[in-house]
C-alpha cells in the first residue's frame, strides 16, 4: 500500500497559497518531509490525515481516496499532530485508553493489554497515573505517538515530533519511530534535517507549498557532491559575500560566521572543500526558491 | 500610571469586543426607550413612558444584563497578562504594583464607562426620535436630561463602580475567569434573593440594602409613589437607595485595597509555582522485548454503542467536576431552600403548607440556573476538544460523526439528569424539614423528570445546534440570548400561537384536586412537535459540525453532503414527519376543532361588537323573574348541557316591540332559543352571538314570555393557550353570566383600558355610571337582566362526584352512572348562581341563632379529601360571622350555608345565595400559626358578609357601589376578626392592607377615586375600605357603625329597584357621626386624604417608680389627593391618637397611653404622665390612618439627659 498525491492545491481565505500542485508518491516505509516554518507541511499533512479540504487534487491510499472515504481511510491511520493539548488532570492510562476505544478497541481486555503495551514501550508505564497535561515534552511527544500507534496504523503521520526536545529526547523519539513495521508509510515532517538523515530513506523537501526535490537521501547528497565550500568570515564582510557568493548557509562557530557557498566550482582559494552533506541539498534547495520568489 | 491608563484604553479600543459590547448596549437602550418590547413596573396608562422612575427602572434593569460586558471587560486586565504569559515582561519593568493595578483599573473603568454611556444614548434616541411605529407621542413628556442623568449618577454609575472593582480583583487575584463569572452569579444571587424579600413587608429594609444592583432599594423607596410623582420625582439619593450605594460603594473600595495588599507584583503565573512531583522511585527499566497484542478493531454498531457509551460518561463526568457547574448548581439549590424557607409567604404573610407540588413549584426557580448551565456548558461541550487544543487528534479518529455530538448531547442529558435527582432530593428534605412528609412521588416524577427535563433537553438540542452551526462559542452565547429577545419582539407583533414558541409546552398549574387536569394531553403532544423540531436541527448541526480545521462555511457545506447517508435521510425524514404530524395535529386541534384568536383580533372584535351594537344599550327590555334549569355536567368529557327556561316580565311601563338576546360568545358554547309566543328571528348579528326576536304580539307592561334555552358546552381536543378551567375533570364551578343567554347589550365586553381603546380607535370611556344615573339606580350590581328571581335547578353529574347549586335540596337520585340533585330556593334571590361538581369529602355542622325564633341553619363544607387542614376554622368563620351579624345587621335569611372548594386555578371566594364556591389556594391549603392572619376564617367571614351586603341589601350598578358590598363584607370580617382575635393580629392584618392600598395607587392605570366614587378599583374598595372602616368605628364607635349599619339594613334589604348607592349609606354615617367628628366622613370616604405623622422627638423622666413624664415632639401633615396623586396641604383640625407602650412582662409592646388630641398646627408638643417605663411612643401609634411613612409615626424614647448646670 502507499500514498499517491497527485496535483494538491490549497489557498487560504487570506490569500496565502499553502500547497501548490503538489505531487508526491510516498511508498512503504519511513519518508521525510523536509521544509521550513510556513512552507506548507502542516497542511499537507492535515490534508493527508482527512481533516482538512484541498481545493484541487487527489490524495490515494491504496484503494482508497482519501478525499471522499474520510472514515475508512481514519481506521487504519494514526496521526501525531504537530501541536496538541490534553484534558487538564486525566491521566495517560485512562486517556489513551479512552482513545483507543475511539478507535474501535471495543473488548475492554484486548484494550487494557494494548494501552499497557504501548505505554511500556513508550517508556510511559512508570508515568501511566500522571497527567499528562504535567507531562515534560518528551514524554507528551512520546504519549501522542503512543496513541497513534493503537491498532497497527497503515498510516503514520507525526507532525514536526521533534520540535523542542533535547537531544536525549529526541533520540528516544526516533527510536521509537524506527521500530515502526516495515509495511506502513510513515511520514516524518521536521525542520530538522537530521532526523530525516538518520531515519529516512525517502524524502521530500517543500518550500513555500512547492516541493523542490524528492528521493533518496543519500542520491541527494550525491548530486551536490564537490559542489559546497565552507570559509569563516568576519561579521561585518557577511552581506558583500551574500551579494557576490551563492550563500546557502550561514552559522556562527565561536562566534564568526562561516558560510557555506554552492558553486560548481571552487570561488577562491580562501574557500575550502566541504563534503557535502544533507542540510547543504536542503538549504540550496530552499535558497533557489527563495531567490525565484524574490525575482517574481 | 498614564501609560497603563493609555495602554489599557488604546487595547481596549482596538478590540471589536468594546465596540460590540457598545452597539449592544445602544441597541439595548434603544429598544427599551423606543419600542414596547421591554416595559418596566409603572409604565401604561398614566405614567409616562419618559417619567423618571421608568428611565430608572429601564437602566438599572438593563444593568443587571450589562454586568456581562463589566464582567468581560473588568475581570480580564490582569488575568490577560497572566494568559498570555506577558506577566514576567511587565512585572520585570520598571513599574510597581499601584501604578500597574490602578492605571489597569482606571483604563477598563473608563471603558466600561464609554460602553455604558451607549445605554443612556440609547434610550434618548429611542425616545426622543420621531419613530411612527410607537404611536406614543401623547405618552411621552417634553425630553429632560435629568430624567437620564440622575438614575446614571445615582444607580449606573455607583454600581459599575462596585462591580468593576469585584470583578477586577477577582481576574487579578483568582487569574481564572471562572472566578468572575462566579462573582457575577453572586450577585445576581443577591438580587434575586432581595426581590424574594421585598414581598415581605417586614424585611424591605433587608431587601433594600442586600440588593448590590440597587434595585430593592429603588422599588422600597418609589413603592407608594403615586402616578404624578412617578411623572415628575427624581430618584432621591437619600434614605434607602443612600445607605445602598454606600454599602456597596464601600464594599468596592474594599475590594480594591484588599486588591492591593494581596496582589503579588513579584511572582508571577501558578505554573512556576507548582511544584514538579519527583517520581517517587524510578523504576526499573523494562528491558525485555514488549509484544504488542492482537487487537481487533471493531466499527459496527455494538462498538459505536460502546463507544457512545463511553464517550458520555466521560462528557457527564467532565461537566460534574466543573466548578463553574458546581458553583451554578449549588448556587441554585440554595436559592430554591432560600425561596423555600424565607419566601414562601404568601398573602399576609401566612406561610402555605410544604406539599409537593408546592415545593416543586419552588423547585421551578432553579430553571434559571438550568438554563444558564445549558447555555454555558453546550458551548463548552461542543468546543472541548478544541479549547484543550486535542481536536486534530480526536477528529482523526475513526469513530462515526454522529457519534462526538451524540455523545455530548447524552453527556449533558446524564448531567440534567443528575440534576433532576438532586432536586427531587432536596424538594424531599425541604418537605421533611418542613414536618410535611407526605411525598408525592409522580408528582415530582412528573414536573422534574418530564416537565422540566423535557424542556431542558430541547434548549440542549438548541444550543448544541446553535453552536456546532455558527461555530464560535460566545457569539453562539449571543445568539442564545438573542433568541430569548426573539421570542418577546414576536409576541409584539401579535405573534401568539404556542406553535411558534420553541420549547413552550405548557403543563399548566398543578392543582390537588384536578391534578395536572386536562393540560397533560396538548402539552405531550406540544412535546412531541418540538422534538420533532429538535431532532431536525440536531441532525442538522451533526451534518455541519467541524471535524477537522476547516470552518469556512462553503467546505462546511461540502463536507455536510458527504457525511449525507441513508441513515441521517431516515432520521431527518422520521422527524419531519414527527414535527409536522403533531403539529398538523395540534394546528387541528387549536384551529380546527376549536376558534383560535389572538389578542388583536380579540380587542378588534370587541371593538366592532360595541360600535354595531351599542345602539341598543339603553332599549327597554323585560326581565327574568324566573329560572327553572336542567343542568347535566359531564366531568370526563369537559361538557355540560342546560336546557330550561327563564321566565321574563315587561317590568316597565313601556311596551316592548323585539327582545334582545346576547348569546354565550364562547366558541364552545352554543345556544338554541325559543319562546312560547310567536317570534321573528333577526341574525344579522349573528357574528355577535345577538339575536334579536321581534315578537308577532309585542310585550305589554306587566306581560309575561317564556323563553326556552337549550345551551350545550361541549369540549373537543384542546385550545390554543388558557384552556378552560371552570368545566374540569374534578372541580368544574360555572356560573350563569358565563355561559347563559342575557338580555340585551352587553357593556361588560366593551374594551376598557384607553390604550386598547385608542388602539381600535373609540374614545375613551367612563369605567362605570355616574352614583346618580337613573339607569344604573335602577339595575343591581348583577346587572339590568333581573331584580330577583325565582330558581328551581335539577343539576347531575358522574355519580363519583356531588352536584352543587343554590337552594335547599329538595330530591337526591341516580339513573345509570349519573347522580341528579334538585335544589329549588324558597324565596327570590338574586340572578346569579354557581354550578358546582366534583369528588368531595362533606364536613356538616349546625348553628343555632342567638334568637330562639330563628330557624337552626345547616352548615357544610365539600373539600377535597386531604384538605382537612382549615376546615374547622372556616366552620368557626361561618359561626361567629352569623352571630356576629345576626346581632348587629339583620337574621340570616337561608336556613343552610355551604362551603365548597374549587381548583386553584382560580383565586377567590365568592358568594351566591347560601352557596360559597371557594379556592383551593386561598384557604384550604395555608398553614395557620397562632400568630398569624387567619386567613380561611376571615375570607369565611367576608364571604358570609356578603349573604348581607349583596344578597340582603342589592346595591345599584353605579360608581361607588362596591362601598356597599365589599367594603362593608370587609368591615365586617374585621368587626367578627377583632372579636376573636388578639389586637396584634388586626394590626398586622391592617399593616397588609395599608401596603396594597398604597402600592395599588402605584400602579393605577387611569385614575384613583375617592371610596365612595370607587370604580370597580380593588385596592379601593377592599383595602382602603378596611383602613377607612376600622378607623371610623374606632373614631365614632362600634356601636354607632353597626347601628347605622342596621338602620340602612332595614331600609334597603330585599328591595328591587331603585337599589341604594354609596351616597344613601353616607347619610346613614353621619347621622351617627358627631357633629365634631363629621370631618371624618369627607376625608375617609368622599376625599383621597393622607396623613404624613412623625415623632421627631420622644424623651422621658423618671419621677417615681409609677410615675414617668413623655415629652413628645411630633409632626401632622394632612394632604388631600387629586386622582393622579398630586397633593395639596390640608389645613388641620383633626383628632389624632397620642400613644405611649411599654414592655410588658413577655418583651411585648403594650399601650399605657392612648388618646385622641386634637391637631392644629403641624408642630406639636405633649408632656404626658404615663404609670410605667416608656418605650416606645408617638403619634398615630397604631396606624389609623392612611400614612405613607408608618413606620415613623412612633420613637423610642429615650431618658432625658440630666442638664448640667455650668459651673
Amino acid at each position: 500500500m502507499n500514498l499517491s498525491i497527485q496535483n494538491l492545491s490549497k489557498t487560504y481565505p487570506n490569500g496565502v497559497q499553502a500547497l501548490k500542485n503538489v505531487t508526491l508518491d510516498i511508498p512503504v516505509g519511513m519518508f521525510g518531509l523536509l521544509g521550513p516554518n510556513g512552507a506548507g507541511k502542516s497542511s499537507l499533512m492535515r490534508t493527508i490525515a482527512t481533516l482538512q479540504e484541498p481545493d484541487s487534487g487527489s490524495i490515494q491510499l491504496g484503494d482508497l481516496n482519501v478525499l471522499t472515504q474520510k472514515t475508512e481511510v481514519r481506521k487504519v491511520l494514526g496521526y501525531l499532530p504537530q501541536e496538541f493539548g490534553v484534558y487538564p488532570k486525566v491521566s495517560a492510562l485512562d486517556l489513551l485508553d479512552h482513545i483507543a476505544v475511539l478507535k474501535g478497541i471495543t473488548n475492554g481486555k484486548e484494550r487494557k493489554a494494548l494501552v499497557k503495551s504501548l505505554l511500556q514501550k513508550t517508556n510511559l508505564w512508570q508515568h501511566r497515573k500522571n497527567s499528562v497535561g504535567g507531562y515534560s515534552g518528551g514524554m507528551k511527544q512520546r504519549f501522542g505517538i503512543a496513541q497513534a500507534l493503537i491498532s497497527d496504523p497503515k498510516l503514520i503521520i507525526v507532525d514536526e515530533p521533534t520540535a523542542g526536545l533535547d537531544p536525549a529526547e529526541r533520540n528516544r523519539f526516533l527510536n521509537l519511530l524506527s521500530e515502526i513495521g516495515e509495511n506502513t508509510v510513515v511520514i516524518l515532517s521536521t525542520h530538522i534535517v537530521d532526523d530525516v538523515k538518520e531515519l529516512c530513506t525517502k524524502m521530500a523537501i517543500i518550500n513555500q507549498g512547492e516541493v523542490l526535490l524528492t528521493g533518496n537521501p543519500i542520491e541527494s547528497i550525491n548530486s551536490i557532491e564537490g559542489k559546497i565550500w565552507s570559509k569563516t568570515i568576519d561579521k561585518e564582510e557577511l552581506i558583500a559575500y551574500q551579494d557576490k557568493y551563492n550563500v546557502i548557509s550561514e552559522r556562527l562557530i565561536a562566534g564568526k560566521p562561516e558560510i557555506h557557498v554552492y558553486s560548481d566550482s571552487r570561488p577562491d582559494d580562501s574557500f575550502a572543500p566541504k563534503p557535502a552533506d544533507l542540510e547543504d541539498v536542503y538549504f540550496s534547495k530552499i535558497k533557489e526558491t527563495t531567490q525565484t520568489a524574490e525575482a517574481v | 500610571m498614564l501609560e497603563f491608563i493609555r495602554f489599557e484604553l488604546s487595547y481596549r479600543l482596538n478590540r471589536p469586543a468594546t465596540y460590540i459590547y457598545l452597539i449592544l448596549m445602544i441597541l439595548m437602550g434603544f429598544l427599551a426607550g423606543g419600542t414596547d418590547i421591554v416595559r418596566a413596573g409603572g409604565s401604561g396608562g398614566k405614567v409616562m413612558e419618559n417619567a423618571p422612575i421608568v428611565i430608572t427602572q429601564l437602566m438599572v434593569a438593563m444593568m443587571i444584563f450589562g454586568t456581562f460586558i463589566t464582567s468581560a471587560v473588568m475581570g480580564v486586565p490582569v488575568l490577560r497578562d497572566f494568559e498570555h504569559k506577558t506577566d514576567s515582561m511587565i512585572f520585570t519593568t520598571p513599574t510597581n504594583k499601584f501604578q500597574y493595578l490602578t492605571g489597569k483599573f482606571i483604563g477598563s473603568f473608563i471603558t466600561t464607562l464609554i460602553i455604558t454611556a451607549g445605554l443612556v444614548i440609547g434610550m434618548i434616541v429611542g425616545q426622543t426620535g420621531d419613530w411612527s411605529w410607537m404611536d406614543n407621542a401623547d405618552r411621552l413628556m417634553p425630553f429632560d436630561i435629568m430624567a437620564y442623568i440622575n438614575p446614571y449618577l445615582v444607580f449606573v454609575l455607583p454600581n459599575l463602580f462596585f462591580f468593576s472593582a469585584i470583578f477586577f480583583l477577582g481576574g487579578a487575584l483568582g487569574k481564572r475567569m471562572v472566578v468572575v463569572y462566579a462573582q457575577g452569579i453572586i450577585l445576581f444571587m443577591g438580587y434575586l434573593v432581595a426581590q424574594t424579600f421585598i414581598a415581605q413587608l417586614d424585611n424591605q429594609g433587608t431587601a433594600a440594602i442586600l440588593d448590590p444592583f440597587g434595585f430593592g432599594a429603588l422599588q422600597v423607596t418609589t413603592q407608594y409613589w403615586t402616578v404624578a410623582e412617578q411623572n415628575t420625582l427624581y430618584m432621591p439619593f437619600s434614605g434607602y437607595i443612600l445607605s445602598n450605594r454606600l454599602i456597596w460603594l464601600a464594599i468596592g473600595v474594599a475590594c480594591l485595597i484588599f486588591l492591593y495588599i494581596r496582589f503579588d507584583f513579584n511572582l508571577t503565573g501558578n505554573a512556576s509555582s507548582k511544584t514538579k512531583k519527583k517520581a517517587k522511585k524510578m523504576a526499573r527499566e523494562d528491558k525485555e522485548e514488549i509484544l504488542s497484542p492482537v487487537v481487533n478493531q471493531l466499527f459496527g454498531l455494538s462498538a459505536q454503542i460502546t463507544q457512545l457509551k463511553s464517550l458520555s460518561i466521560f462528557y457527564f463526568k467532565w461537566i460534574i467536576k466543573q466548578l463553574p457547574f458546581i458553583f451554578i448548581a449549588l448556587a441554585g439549590v440554595a436559592f430554591v431552600f432560600i425561596i423555600a424557607f424565607v419566601g414562601a409567604e404568601g398573602s399576609y404573610g401566612i406561610e402555605l403548607y410544604m406539599t409537593s407540588s408546592r415545593v416543586t413549584q419552588f423547585i421551578g426557580i432553579f430553571n434559571l440556573f438550568f438554563i444558564i448551565i445549558i447555555v454555558f456548558y453546550t458551548g463548552e461541550v461542543v468546543w472541548k476538544e478544541r479549547d484543550v487544543k486535542m481536536n486534530l487528534i480526536y477528529d482523526a479518529l475513526p469513530y462515526p460523526n454522529y457519534i462526538s455530538m451524540a455523545s455530548k448531547f447524552l453527556g449533558m442529558v446524564l448531567m440534567s439528569i443528575s440534576l433532576m435527582l438532586l432536586l427531587m432530593f432536596c424538594g424531599i428534605i425541604i418537605q421533611l424539614i418542613s414536618g410535611y412528609p407526605e411525598i408525592d412521588w409522580s408528582l415530582y416524577f412528573t414536573e422534574l423528570f418530564i416537565d422540566t427535563l423535557g424542556t431542558m433537553i430541547l434548549y440542549l438540542m438548541l444550543g448544541l445546534f446553535i453552536q456546532a452551526v455558527v461555530n464560535h462559542k460566545f457569539i453562539g452565547f449571543g445568539l442564545m440570548f438573542i433568541f430569548y429577545i426573539s421570542m418577546i419582539v414576536m409576541s409584539e407583533l401579535g405573534i401568539e400561537h404556542t406553535m411558534f414558541y420553541f420549547g413552550r409546552t405548557g403543563l399548566g398549574g398543578y392543582s390537588e384536586m384536578n391534578n395536572f387536569g386536562h393540560y397533560f394531553q396538548p402539552f405531550s403532544w406540544l412535546n412531541v412537535y418540538w422534538f420533532g423540531f429538535a431532532v431536525i436541527l440536531y441532525s442538522v448541526a451533526i451534518l455541519f459540525t467541524v471535524r477537522g480545521i476547516d470552518s469556512n462555511f462553503f467546505i462546511r457545506l461540502k463536507l455536510g453532503k458527504q457525511r449525507v447517508n441513508g441513515q441521517v435521510i431516515m432520521v431527518i425524514v422520521f422527524a419531519l414527519i414527527v414535527f409536522a404530524g403533531s403539529g398538523g395535529y395540534i394546528y387541528y386541534n387549536t384551529n380546527v376543532l376549536n376558534e383560535y384568536q389572538n389578542s388583536d383580533d380579540g380587542k378588534a372584535e370587541r371593538a366592532k361588537y360595541e360600535r354595531t351594537l351599542k345602539q341598543y344599550e339603553t332599549l327597554v327590555q323585560p326581565k327574568i323573574i324566573g329560572t327553572k334549569l336542567d343542568v347535566d355536567i359531564f366531568p370526563k368529557n369537559r361538557d355540560f348541557k342546560a336546557s330550561g327556561y327563564f321566565l321574563l316580565k315587561n317590568k316597565s311601563n313601556d311596551t316592548i316591540p323585539a327582545i334582545h338576546i346576547q348569546n354565550a360568545a364562547d366558541d364552545q358554547v352554543s345556544t338554541v332559543l325559543s319562546f312560547d309566543k310567536g317570534v321573528t328571528e333577526d341574525t344579522t348579528n349573528n357574528e355577535f352571538g345577538y339575536v334579536i326576536y321581534t315578537l308577532d304580539q309585542p310585550m305589554y307592561p306587566g306581560d309575561t314570555i317564556k323563553m326556552n334555552i337549550d345551551v350545550s358546552f361541549t369540549t373537543v381536543g384542546f385550545k390554543e393557550g388558557g384552556s378552560n378551567t371552570d368545566i374540569v375533570y374534578n372541580g368544574t364551578f360555572f356560573n350563569n353570566t358565563q355561559y347563559f343567554p342575557s338580555i340585551g347589550y352587553n357593556d361588560a365586553a366593551e374594551l376598557s383600558s384607553d390604550d386598547d381603546r385608542k388602539e381600535q380607535k373609540l374614545e375613551p370611556k367612563e369605567r362605570m355610571m355616574e352614583t346618580d344615573d337613573p339607569r344604573g339606580i335602577a339595575q343591581s350590581l348583577f346587572g339590568d337582566d333581573a331584580d330577583k328571581i325565582t330558581f328551581e335547578i335539577v343539576v347531575s353529574t358522574d355519580s363519583s362526584q356531588i352536584a352543587i347549586a343554590p337552594g335547599y335540596l329538595q330530591k337526591k337520585w341516580n339513573e345509570g352512572d349519573r347522580v341528579y340533585y334538585h335544589y329549588k330556593m324558597d324565596t327570590p334571590m338574586v340572578n346569579f348562581y354557581s354550578m358546582i361538581s366534583a369528588d368531595y369529602t362533606v364536613i356538616k355542622d349546625t348553628w343555632q341563632p342567638p334568637v330562639d325564633s330563628l330557624p337552626e341553619v345547616a352548615l357544610e363544607i365539600y373539600y377535597n379529601k386531604g384538605h382537612e387542614y382549615n376546615t374547622d376554622k372556616m366552620m368557626r368563620g361561618m359561626k361567629e360571622a352569623l352571630t356576629y351579624y345576626t346581632n348587629n345587621f339583620s337574621p340570616y335569611q337561608f336556613r343552610q350555608l355551604r362551603i365548597m372548594e374549587f381548583p386553584k386555578y382560580r383565586s377567590f371566594a365568592q358568594s351566591f345565595a347560601n352557596t360559597v364556591p371557594f379556592s383551593e389556594g386561598i384557604g384550604f391549603i395555608q398553614n395557620i400559626k397562632t400568630d398569624d392572619v387567619d386567613l380561611p376564617f376571615y375570607v369565611t367571614a367576608h364571604e358570609v358578609a356578603h349573604q348581607w351586603w349583596g344578597h340582603q341589601v342589592t346595591e345599584a350598578g353605579v360608581k361607588g357601589n362596591a362601598m356597599l358590598s365589599e367594603t362593608l363584607s370587609q368591615y365586617s370580617a374585621l368587626m367578627v376578626m377583632k372579636h376573636n382575635f388578639p389586637q396584634e393580629i388586626i394590626k398586622e392584618f391592617l399593616k397588609y392592607e395599608l401596603n396594597s392600598y398604597l402600592m395599588g395607587r402605584t400602579f393605577e392605570q387611569k385614575k384613583e377615586m375617592p371610596l365612595y366614587q370607587v370604580e370597580g378599583q380593588g385596592y379601593i374598595h377592599y383595602r382602603k375600605g378596611s383602613l377607612v372602616m376600622y378607623a371610623l368605628q374606632d373614631y365614632i364607635g362600634e356601636d354607632s357603625v353597626n347601628a347605622a349599619l342596621k338602620r340602612f339594613n332595614q331600609d334597603w334589604a330585599f328591595k328591587d329597584a331603585p337599589y341604594p348607592t354609596s351616597k344613601d349609606l353616607l347619610k346613614y354615617y353621619r347621622a351617627v357621626t358627631p357633629d365634631s367628628l363629621q370631618y371624618i366622613i369627607k376625608d375617609m370616604f368622599e376625599t383621597i386624604t393622607l396623613f404624613e405623622n412623625k415623632t421627631t422627638e420622644a424623651e422621658y423622666e423618671e419621677i417615681s417608680d409609677s410615675e414617668y413624664v413623655v415629652d413628645l415632639t411630633v409632626s401632622t401633615i394632612k394632604y388631600q389627593a387629586d386622582s393622579l396623586g398630586n397633593e395639596e396641604e390640608q389645613v388641620l383640625k383633626d383628632w389624632i391618637d397620642i400613644g405611649v407602650f411599654t414592655e410588658d412582662s413577655k418583651g411585648k409592646d403594650s399601650l399605657i397611653y392612648l388618646q385622641k388630641h386634637k391637631i392644629t398646627q403641624e408642630e406639636n408638643k405633649f408632656a404626658l404622665t404615663v404609670g410605667a417605663k416608656p418605650t416606645k411612643a408617638g403619634i398615630d401609634p397604631i396606624n389609623k390612618l392612611i400614612d405613607r411613612n408608618p413606620q415613623d409615626n412612633t420613637k423610642t424614647v429615650d431618658e432625658k439627659e440630666e442638664e448640667k448646670p455650668e459651673s
